[in-house]
């Protein structure tokens, strides 16, 4: 096996356990919330559905400076400035940037939820889509975009489960 | 369309840079750890002094053993002239010089946060404004860590072109 096909299939494995966990941190958040009350059981499920998620993101960021280095080290370094590259590392930062407002109550939870769901599907999106030709800025006005469409499916969810606010 | 760079790099300064990018990664996560465990109700000092030890350690790979030697053996000889005679020198200028200089803020920043973990102990728990300064200047690592990974993916690009 060379090292490109190695470093896509734990990438692959990063993306899995991210946006797996992403979903499934949702889901459970919103069961959890349907009584009203969360209790100690299901907040240990989300403690380790958290956990798995964050290392998703650690492979998925490791991997993906090794595409970077496979790049540059093997005379590909033009695609470093690839507009579509961009928008991924930016999304990826405010993922990161995300996870530490969200600890610190610092964003609104319908918020906090959106942005976490949209951005692990949007970079799973931006890495599978090889023929997307579209600048920075388009890509991340979609993404703002998305975060608030995420934000109102998630909210109708809500008022179709009665689950309360 | 992708180009095949000119510069040429020894196998000895290819692992140098993958060493200098992955420590680097590693211990931004690490200290990313140490916020997200400092700002809990109940952190666990045990994340708390073995991420800050091995953040720290990290960095200091990447900043001196495998960024410094890459740094003045190769960038300023082979990289440097090739982003200063292209079209967008800036980024020699601006991105790279504001790198090299707030990537010194790095290691004494960790050793600072390690520091503050290690000498309070278990009773740093007990200490919520300590232990808010760990993770403030942890979260600092953090962003000046992202801050000049981007600035350092930039400039390879752009030496690429």
């Amino acid at each position: 096996m060379d090292w490109y096909t190695f470093l896509i299939i734990i990438h692959l494995i990063g993306t899995v356990l991210g946006v797996g966990g992403a979903t499934f941190a949702e889901i459970f958040y919103l069961k959890a919330k349907k009584d009203g009350v969360i209790e100690p059981l299901e907040i240990d499920y989300l403690r380790t559905i958290y956990f798995i998620l964050r290392i998703g993101l650690f492979i998925l960021v490791i991997t993906g400076f090794g595409f970077l280095l496979f790049y540059r080290l093997n005379g590909y370094g033009e695609g470093l400035l690839n507009p579509k590259l961009w928008a991924k590392l930016g999304i990826v930062v405010i993922l990161v940037l995300n996870a530490f407002l969200i600890q610190v109550k610092k964003i609104p939870m319908w918020l906090g939820a959106s942005v976490s769901l949209t951005s692990w599907y949007g970079a799973m999106i931006l890495g599978s889509w090889r023929t997307l030709d579209a600048s920075f800025a388009s890509i991340i006005i979609v993404y703002i975009i998305a975060v608030f469409i995420m934000a109102g499916i998630l909210k109708l969810i809500k008022r179709y489960l009665k689950i309360p606010q | 369309m992708l180009y095949r760079i000119k510069i040429k790099m020894s196998a000895f300064l290819s692992i140098f840079l993958i060493v200098h990018v992955i420590s680097g990664v590693v211990g931004i996560f690490l200290f990313g750890g140490v916020v997200l465990n400092a700002l809990k109700q109940k952190p666990s000092f045990k994340i708390l002094k073995w991420f800050s030890l091995l953040g720290f350690l990290a960095l200091m790979v990447s900043w001196t053993i495998s960024g410094g030697y890459y740094y003045v053996t190769y960038y300023g000889k082979a990289i440097k002239p090739i982003i200063q005679a292209s079209a967008t020198p800036w980024v020699h200028s601006v991105i790279m010089e504001t790198k090299e200089h707030i990537f010194l803020f790095l290691p004494f920043l960790a050793f600072l946060s390690m520091l503050i973990i290690w000498l309070n102990k278990e009773s740093l728990i007990e200490k919520p404004r300590l232990k808010n300064m760990a993770a403030i200047i942890s979260f600092l690592i953090v962003f000046i860590g992202i801050a000049v990974s981007l600035a350092g993916i930039l400039i390879s690009g752009t030496a690429s072109r």
